[in-house]
């Protein structure tokens, strides 16, 4: 399946698997997906706890626990395969100035005893080896352009308020002037306000400075601030891939449906619904379509048995369900 | 309203002393005379950020802090001047469920011993008849089947599982109110609706009165007949949900409701509009006003040197806010 013209990508994902051992058996977090990341766009990663979201994420930037049990695939950056590089090699040609990622919780993110400025400034005085000075100022500089005052890098992460210390993290994350930047649910923490601020922020740095982002959130609402395309996430594998114009109004699995259908509407009269049952166990998937078990258009012999593969909906809308298996 | 309301409270303060050192240096007015009222078989969802006292009132209202002024009557007694025993008497008709299911369930407990404790506590029933109540609201929580849950322990579950658990322990001594404090917010989007149908389904079985504490308004749609919005320890703004949430009155009401966003791919191409700065500090909040510096309708003169009185605006519509002075009765 090629989602978009690989001539396009920034980003190309290929049968990514991620697994890891536990006491119980091996967690397949990530368990075979591809997708790709236009240069400039924005593709929103979506789907429930455990769907392996944040583990695909992981995998990209190639933060992995001791735990990992298998790590393959194909991640193209730039037109360069990652899974070839060593780590000193990715540390230098990724870390810096490639990919960055905003960590979830931003309360928890930074070390209490170190000024935040600092803090800022430490991808660059430890990858790059800036001088210290040099790689203050550019904190500053950093700090300025998330919509803070350059004094806040003299402070301390327990004076800032929530959506201040998630501003100085994406700070953090832009001084390395990475061309992608992974979000990992940046605002779920934070109030509806300083939610609505933050998105404003990110809408704001994408435009300036023409970045690409990969957003990752279980919320579709939020999805839609900032998403060019959705890719959703279910048990580990894609269920769905296609433009948001297209998505939203039209989804073609039934998993995604039923997702926008569990979205209380503001300003819309719509009762919402939700998804009978409970995730997939990560440790024995069901067979055939991970959904099956949950879907209202199960189809008995067909769903049960044979995991459907991504089928063309049209033009870039993508969606793993054998209903579209005709086309 | 007021003849048939369940929970009451008047002019109701709670300060908390700031200490430094030796001394008590100010206060924190979490709430800061809070006039609100929740009828029998009524959801009210009380609304707020973080920090403008929202939990606190929810607190008070289970008797559970002390207040510094003013009265909280449930079902027509009032808690401010009850002993710690006649509160715990009362508080056997209330029940309270908190926001994160991974740290208010005892992990060493199992879900059996957790739900029954309440029971044990308030010395309800024998043993068997205990066993009965237990497994019966598992039931009712959908914990099925109830005998298999009620032998795990909270880890073995998940947090829409662990929030049940939280809700069966709430319902068990069969309360006529409950306070549910950001039940949803640390859930996945796809959950939460199921857990608040389920405080719908209770609510419509038992007509217990609910108070939905809340950053989320899309939220409070489905699951509220009236919404009370606070800011910075008073309450702004009171209504039917429908009405509030689809014609704002109060300018901090309808900053809210700007800041939400629909699942809509248009939105992408917008920005959000946001009120400018910070809600203030409970310890020195603005004079007037507590909304006036970052009110986009502010009156200089007015809304910084007086504080807004309560205006009726509507059938059971009231909002703080000057803007309304024309169309004035008072409460």
């Amino acid at each position: 399946m090629d989602d978009i013209e690989p001539n396009d990508a920034l980003l190309s994902v290929k049968n990514l698997v991620l697994h890891f051992t536990t006491s119980r058996g091996i967690v397949r977090a990530v368990d075979g997906v591809s997708f790709s990341v236009r240069h400039g766009e924005t593709l929103a990663l979506v789907g429930e706890s455990g769907s392996g979201k944040s583990s695909t994420a992981l995998a990209i930037i190639r933060l992995l626990p001791r735990n990992v049990a298998a790590y393959r695939g194909s991640i193209i950056f730039e037109k360069m395969e990652l899974m070839n590089l060593d780590d000193e090699e990715f540390r230098k040609r990724v870390r810096v100035g490639g990919i960055s990622m905003v960590f979830q919780g931003a309360m928890n993110s930074f070390n209490p005893v170190l000024r935040v400025g600092f803090q800022v400034a430490e991808p660059l005085i430890v990858n790059l080896g800036v001088p210290r000075e040099e790689a203050y100022k550019k904190a500053e500089d950093a700090l300025e352009l998330v919509g803070l005052e350059r004094s806040v890098a003299q402070r301390y992460p327990f004076e800032l308020s929530g959506g201040m210390k998630q501003r100085a993290l994406i700070a953090m994350a832009l001084i390395t002037n990475p061309k992608l930047l992974i979000l990992d649910e940046p605002t779920s923490a934070l109030d509806v306000m300083t939610q609505a601020n933050v998105m404003n922020l990110l809408k704001k740095l994408k435009k300036e400075l023409g970045l690409t982002y990969i957003f990752i959130t279980h919320d579709l609402a939020l999805a839609s601030e900032l998403a060019d395309r959705v890719a959703v996430m279910y048990g580990g594998l894609m269920a769905e891939l296609g433009p948001s114009d297209e998505l939203y109004p039209k989804p073609r699995h039934p998993y995604t449906e039923l997702l926008i259908n569990s979205v209380p509407f503001l300003r819309q009269d719509k009762e919402p619904t939700f998804i009978r049952g409970s995730p997939p166990d990560p440790i024995e998937p069901p067979i055939g379509c991970r959904f099956h078990p949950r879907c209202p258009y199960v189809i008995k012999g067909k769903c049960d048995v044979s995991t459907p593969p991504m089928f063309k909906a049209d033009g870039e809308h993508w969606a793993a369900c054998w209903l579209l298996e005709e086309k | 309203m007021t003849t048939e309301s369940l929970v009451r409270t008047e002019e109701l303060r709670i300060y908390f002393p700031v200490r430094k050192f030796f001394g008590t240096v100010g206060e924190v007015k979490a709430v800061d005379g809070v006039n609100l009222s929740i009828g029998r078989k009524e959801t009210v969802a009380l609304v707020g950020e973080s920090g403008c006292g929202k939990t606190t009132l929810g607190r008070a209202l289970l008797g559970l802090v002390k207040p510094k002024s003013g009265k909280i009557f449930f079902d027509g007694t009032d808690l401010t001047i009850l002993s710690e025993r006649e509160l715990k008497l009362m508080r056997r008709r209330m029940g309270v469920v908190f926001q994160d299911p991974y740290a208010s369930l005892n992990p060493s407990f199992t879900v059996y011993r957790i739900v029954e404790e309440p029971l044990v506590v308030n010395k309800i029933g024998s043993k068997e008849e205990r066993r009965e109540m237990v497994l019966k609201a598992l039931e009712e929580v959908k914990l099925n089947p109830a005998e298999f849950f009620a032998s795990k322990y909270p880890h073995m579950l998940s947090g829409g599982q662990r929030q049940r658990v939280a809700i069966a322990r709430a319902i068990i001594t069969k309360p006529e109110f409950v306070v549910t404090d950001e039940p949803v917010s640390m859930l996945d989007a796809s959950i939460r609706v199921e857990i608040l149908l389920l405080f719908r389904e209770i609510q419509k079985k038992h007509g217990v009165s609910f108070l939905y504490i809340t950053h989320d308004l899309a939220t409070a749609k489905y699951f509220s007949d009236r919404i009370a919005i606070m800011y910075a320890g008073r309450i702004v703004e009171t209504g039917p949900t429908k009405a509030v949430l689809s014609e704002p009155l109060h300018p901090y009401t309808q900053a809210l409701i700007d800041a939400i966003p629909d699942p809509d791919p248009s939105n992408r191409f917008v920005m959000r509009k946001i009120p400018p700065g910070q809600p203030p500090s409970l310890v020195n909040p603005p004079k007037g006003c507590r909304f006036h510096p970052r009110c986009p309708f502010f009156m200089q003169g007015k809304c910084d040197v007086l504080e807004p009185p309560m205006y009726r605006v509507g059938v059971e519509r009231f909002s703080a806010c000057f803007l309304h002075e024309e169309k004035v009765t008072i409460k």
